[in-house]
């Protein structure tokens, strides 16, 4: 370790402070000793890099209690695992934020995702930490939900400071070492270590706040957007149902005067029927419920379906945005009916369609039997207050046979 | 037309192209086109997906250059399966010779050149009947009565689902067939090309002498995490969309064996062996395998007991206090005097080589693990570090406590 000429770094100090924060959170100990400190007067507290170096200023950790500087340890560690740098990469391309007051916004968003949930339970947050709280905002969300709600003004003056280091934020400082520099991590051996750490929450859930365990579910699998997943589930309910291409001896195959005297089938394109049934009677707003019947649409179109050959039946009569929709998109709607899907059910297998959409929040009851029809429920969420209400109704989960979608905000 | 090669205007234009064309290259290490390059050694078909317009087609021009493979293209969504099942072709006696399944032409030449790359184009936008025939082209690589020849070597490309409605997902079988590479684009390398330097990747190369031994360690990566994880071996994700990708079965598994041990017989980084076993059983197996070749890395505890004063522990933390771990529970398996006392010494070694809290875990286990005859070796005492640390942590927790405790 360098010390250079500054007063030399308290090594003991810092090590009985990672013991702790290792005790405190043992699900993070793999990743904490992963982390290579590394002393230096050029940072203000503690940063992080993006190959898991942990620059640490001397003096910082001989004026910081020892129970704070577990907090830092935690902190910095929490950069790295949840990827800050390559989100704050990725979120400063997408929207185009350049410079480095941008860059400081995406650590403040940052500091405000770990802070708010990481500390208590034996962990002192740090003299100075941000919290959404001083900010004016919710806790609870993401880095890129908390970039969109603050600017550097009055609110922020007081953290200027302010510097996690470029693990944090995606922009490379001068006291970097760099990829080739000593006792950097890969690349493969980063993600092999935030996958043990996730293995480690979701195998022992107990007593891991509910921040981390959502962590460890998405680190690997992401959670994919509706969008993706409603697309696929038709497309593949519309293959199944035998729809789209199949052989045909009906017409004269188009290269059959290539081989006289033998009939080849030639393959046809029968479009599949789609059939969207909308549970208006929950709790769904317009607008997710509009994605999503355009959505559907636009799919059964994609997959060969002309307009004609989408119908949308409402089960509320009231549905006005069903309504609109259906005019504007040029599809028939058919008649209104009751609150209860399954008639929805009965009148769309009147109709012999390939594939049958439902869009509903699920509180309803189901069809006890399982249509011809490729079923796909595009489910909406309830939300929480809906929830409290009927605390003591029991929740019917769709039908095993049909394809569920979960259809949310994002 | 009356502008001919010899219009003064067009002459000039040529030269503009020449110079546009004149550029030079650059050695760089490529991680992507690596695990291209070996997938393709391996003979394995091969999937890239990526957005239209990065560069995936220079790529596969350049690396038949480079294995120096005619390449031969077909765009799959503008085919009809009959194309890749073959064409009925009535002979003079059908009854007694049968109908014989003609090929399409870009199969016969393959056959008669005998060795090329084949590159099948657009796969995601190819209707359902067109990848159900190509599942035999892939798999049996037949295409009708044609055996293609094994010097051809398979690549396909498919745009990524976006969230524009169009495309179909690849078939699960179809897909499970594939090793999967995300193809993008680097934005270095891209502006450097443009400025006239285009990279000239440094391929890996398989060596001779490390076959049997690369064989040897793909076997017992594999076979030493399924099993011990036997859910692993198949698993069909549970969204339509998870299931035109990577995922495990013992035919991907096969895949990954097979790319391990090109891999490490080519003596590439675990970058590009990440992305290929990855790219073949799916993130979460893919990275199960990698962590279980990580600790096969690990020295094996019973040879540092063996010989605790000679003992190179890693410089990584986390490793380093894996291999206490499993050193203490080596200890506590078959408990012997001689075997405790090894490794204290181990422990005191990792005390004074590396950072002291690493430690505290494994000795207070280990102190635990003593018997009533057993006396305190003298070793102990270089641990002095690690206990006043231990201490003041204790003290931090007590201290924190008692805050919380006096705040309610």
């Amino acid at each position: 370790m360098n010390a250079g000429n500054s007063p030399p770094l308290d090594v003991d100090r810092l090590y009985a402070a990672r013991l702790y924060a290792a005790r405190v959170r043992p699900y993070l100990a793999t990743a904490l000793f992963a982390l290579h400190p590394v002393a230096s007067r050029r940072v203000p507290t503690m940063a992080v890099d993006r190959h898991w170096r942990c620059y640490v200023s001397p003096a910082f950790v001989d004026r910081t209690p020892l129970e704070e500087l577990a907090g830092v340890w935690v902190h910095e560690v929490s950069h790295l695992l949840r990827d800050h740098h390559g989100r704050g990469d990725r979120v400063a391309r997408d929207r185009g934020l350049t410079g480095p007051g941008e860059r400081l916004r995406i650590n403040i968003a940052a500091d405000c995702e770990i802070n708010d949930d990481v500390f208590g339970d034996g962990l002192t947050m740090p003299a100075g930490a941000v919290r959404p709280e001083s900010l004016g905002l919710d806790h609870g969300e993401l880095m890129e939900d908390y970039l969109r709600q603050f600017g550097l003004g009055p609110r922020t003056q007081g953290l200027v400071w302010l510097d996690c280091g470029s693990g944090a934020d995606g922009l490379d400082r001068e006291w970097d070492l760099g990829p080739d520099g000593a006792n950097g991590l890969s690349e493969q051996e980063r993600d092999a270590i935030r996958f043990r750490v996730a293995e480690g929450i979701t195998g022992h859930p107990g007593t891991v706040p509910g921040g981390w365990r959502r962590w460890a579910e998405e680190a690997f699998h992401p959670p994919q957007p509706w969008r993706d997943l409603l697309g696929a589930a038709v497309r593949s309910a519309a293959v199944m149902a035998g729809t789209g291409a199949d052989y045909s001896y009906g017409r004269p195959s188009r290269r059959s005067h290539g081989v006289p005297g033998v009939i080849l089938p030639s393959l046809r394109h029968r479009p599949p029927t789609v059939c969207v049934i909308v549970d208006t009677s929950g709790s769904v707003s317009d607008a997710e419920l509009g994605s999503a019947l355009l959505e559907v649409a636009a799919i059964s179109r994609a997959v060969g379906g002309r307009r004609d050959l989408v119908s949308v039946l409402p089960c509320d009569a009231t549905a006005q945005v069903v309504h609109a929709l259906c005019r504007a998109q040029e599809i028939p709607l058919i008649g209104g009916g009751g609150t209860d899907l399954r008639t929805g059910f009965t009148r769309a297998q009147r109709m012999r369609p390939d594939v049958i959409v439902a869009l509903t929040d699920g509180q309803t009851p189901w069809p006890s039997a399982r249509p011809l029809a490729g079923t796909v429920v595009g489910l909406f969420p309830r939300s929480r207050g809906s929830w409290t209400e009927n605390a003591d109704r029991v929740p019917v989960t769709p039908p095993a046979w049909a394809r569920v979608v979960t259809i949310g905000p994002r | 037309m009356t502008m001919s090669a010899s219009s003064p205007q067009l002459d000039v234009a040529n030269g503009l192209l020449a110079l546009l064309g004149a550029t030079t290259t650059e050695p760089r290490t490529d991680t992507q086109l690596s695990a291209l390059t070996l997938t393709v050694a391996a003979d394995l078909p091969v999937l890239l997906w990526g957005a239209p317009g990065i560069g995936k087609t220079a790529a596969l021009n350049h690396l038949a250059e480079t294995l120096d493979l005619p390449l031969t293209t077909v765009v799959a969504s503008v085919h009809e399966p009959s194309d890749f099942s073959g064409l009925p072709i009535v002979g003079d006696d059908p009854a007694t010779q049968g109908v014989p399944m003609a090929p399409p032409d870009w199969a016969v030449r393959l056959v008669r050149a005998g060795r090329g790359l084949l590159f099948l184009d657009e796969l995601s936008t190819a209707p359902p009947a067109v990848q159900a025939a190509l599942l035999r082209l892939v798999l049996e690589r037949r295409v009708g009565a044609l055996r293609l020849p094994p010097g051809v070597r398979i690549v396909a490309a498919a745009n990524p689902r976006s969230s524009a409605a169009e495309g179909w997902e690849l078939s699960p079988p179809l897909a499970n067939r594939f090793v999967h590479l995300q193809w993008t684009h680097d934005h270095e390398v891209v502006v450097r090309g443009l400025g006239g330097t285009w990279p000239r990747p440094a391929l890996p190369r398989l060596d001779p002498d490390l076959l049997p031994e690369a064989v040897a360690f793909a076997r017992r990566a594999v076979c030493g995490l399924l099993s011990v994880r036997p859910d692993l071996v198949h698993r069909l994700p549970t969204t339509d969309a998870a299931r035109g990708g990577p995922w495990p079965s013992p035919r991907s598994w096969e895949m990954a064996l097979r790319l391990t041990a090109f891999a490490t017989a080519a003596g590439v980084s675990r970058e590009v062996l990440s992305i290929l076993v990855r790219g073949t059983v799916g993130d979460g197996p893919g990275l199960e395998l990698l962590a279980s070749m990580d600790r096969m890395d690990l020295p094996d505890p019973e040879d540092l007991l063996a010989d605790p004063a000679a003992a190179t522990l890693p410089e990584r933390g986390d490793l380093r206090q894996a291999v206490l771990d499993a050193v203490v529970a080596a200890v506590r398996n078959r408990p012997e005097r001689s075997r405790w006392d090894a490794a204290w010494v181990l422990l005191a070694r990792a005390v004074e080589t590396g950072a002291p809290d690493l430690v505290v875990v494994p000795a207070t286990t280990l102190a635990t693990l003593r018997r009533e005859d057993w006396d305190v070796p003298a070793t102990i005492e270089r641990l002095a570090g690690a206990v006043s640390l231990s201490r003041r942590a204790d003290a931090a927790a007590t201290r924190i406590a008692a805050a919380a405790g006096a705040g309610r």
